[in-house]
């Protein structure tokens, strides 16, 4: 089996940044479009993200499959949230509205008359749906393709986490590729005692405990393997007084830059929904002239 | 050696990142495996590894190996990175680790009935956290979450779950035994 992270160097403007720097402009665009269900801000949400998108360098054949993902699941969220459900959005879509058919439809074949109770502002809600989800995916996507696996540990302790949780993480980056090998050996192994994986008879528990043989050794194999790495780390005093890092991160003024927008970004969007009542679910005039 | 929930030491460093590595690689091996049978619902026998970690390790390791492992398998399949899912998934972990010091031969009919008990809350709860994320969020009403998420995402996490962890639990006593530790 092979394990490949998604990271390669692209030299895009991206990456010229920390990524501790990224990771604080990340969850401020998190904080800062949730507040909103007003389109006009969410355009600008949405521009910001994908300008910082497409500023990664990242190519559509290597990002496609998220996106795949991403539009699924917005596809079912439109569809039944705004199509089907219409259980009002969430108590965003104010009761009532424009009718996209009032005066109902009927099916051709059975002269079956139906009452839809889609309306124009539910459409518009959807629109809104589509900006801020498409500006979140944007900006969460692209970290695996531009954020180097060997930096999560130290980013992450210079964001404030302890060290012990901060080299957990950095050491579970390292194991990936060997027990993504020892599963590799377990299953060339269980094959060659005539272990059919692809095998589809029985129902689903039978199915289910078919994996066992997989996931069992390479389990236990891993727990006995941790107990080695266990009494190595203890000889050597882990945890005695705090760590140094092999990949050092320093800031620079382009990342005070970013980190000074990500603030002006989340203060911004507090001031305006809580300051100025700005920013709640509206719909456009000639939006509503449609309905007419 | 008495056991504490909450000690996070060099043992549960270790294990957490092994949780978290083991979630991750099983996660992206087992999406090629087919489930026939189970036709188009997403199948992750995995996930009985924040499971088994949180009752073997503990709250701390079981959160971690949820919590990480979802976020390394989503960084490899390049899905992006979902917090509140990540956060649902530690939660898996979280709660059946509170039984954790109160395991004893890990085969004992007790002890796997509990580890049951603790991982069906554990789902329910983590993946109940994840859904309701999806209101804030995507702005999904009650039902979407209930009909989209919540229910497609318990219900294999605890066939799985529930089949594989008194298996994992099982060979876990015989290493226990065996070694000493």
């Amino acid at each position: 089996m092979l394990v490949t992270w998604r990271y390669r160097l692209r030299n895009g403007l991206m990456e010229k940044f920390d990524p501790r720097a990224r990771w604080i402009f990340s969850l401020a665009f998190l904080f800062a479009v949730t507040m909103f269900w007003d389109a006009r801000f969410l355009l600008f949400f949405f521009i910001i993200a994908f300008a910082w998108y497409f500023s990664s360098r990242a190519k559509w054949k290597e990002t496609r499959r998220g996106w795949y993902l991403i539009g699924f699941i917005l596809f079912m969220m439109i569809v039944i949230n705004t199509i089907i459900t219409g259980g009002g959005a969430g108590g965003v879509v104010p009761p009532g509205g424009h009718l996209v058919w009032p005066q109902g439809g009927t099916f051709p074949l059975f002269d079956w008359h139906f009452h839809f109770g889609l309306t124009w502002e539910r459409l518009w809600f959807a629109i809104c749906q589509v900006l801020r989800i498409g500006g979140i995916s944007a900006i969460f996507l692209i970290i695996p393709y531009t954020m180097d696996p060997r930096v999560y540990g130290v980013t992450f302790r210079g964001l404030g986490l302890p060290d012990r949780f901060a080299y957990s993480m950095e050491l579970a980056f390292r194991y990936v590729p060997t027990l993504a090998r020892d599963f590799g050996t377990t299953l060339d192994a269980q094959r060659a005692r005539g272990y059919e994986i692809e095998r589809v008879k029985g129902g689903i528990v039978k199915q289910i405990i078919r994996i066992a043989p997989l996931i069992v050794p390479v389990t236990m194999n891993s727990i006995l393997t941790g107990e080695d790495v266990t009494n190595a780390m203890d000889l050597r005093c882990f945890g005695t007084r705090p760590r140094t890092w092999l990949n050092k991160l320093t800031f620079h003024w382009q990342d005070y830059a970013l980190i000074g927008f990500s603030i002006f970004m989340l203060v911004g969007a507090v001031i305006a929904i809580y300051g100025f009542h700005i920013g709640n679910f509206w719909v456009p005039y000639f939006w509503l002239k449609l309905a007419e | 050696m008495q056991k504490k929930s909450w000690k996070f030491g060099t043992r549960e460093v270790v294990y957490s990142a092994i949780g978290a590595a083991l979630y991750a690689v099983l996660s992206l091996a087992t999406n090629w495996i087919q489930l026939p049978s189970a036709g188009n619902v997403s199948f992750r026998p995995a996930i009985v590894i924040p499971l088994f970690f949180g009752v073997v390790f503990g709250p701390i390791v079981g959160f971690i190996a949820g919590f990480l492992g979802n976020i390394i398998s989503d960084l490899i399949a390049g899905y992006g990175l979902w917090f509140w899912w990540d956060l649902g998934n530690g939660i898996i972990g979280l709660v059946p680790g509170l039984i954790a010091v109160w395991m004893t031969t890990y085969k004992a009919t007790k002890d796997i009935v509990w580890a049951e008990v603790f991982s069906v809350i554990g789902v329910l709860v983590g993946m109940g956290v994840a859904s309701v994320s999806e209101m804030w969020v995507s702005g999904a009403d009650i039902n979407t979450v209930i009909f989209a998420n919540f229910i497609p995402a318990i219900v294999p996490d605890l066939i799985n779950g529930l089949i594989l962890l008194p298996i994992l639990l099982i060979a876990y006593a015989a290493i226990v035994k065996r070694s000493g530790r």
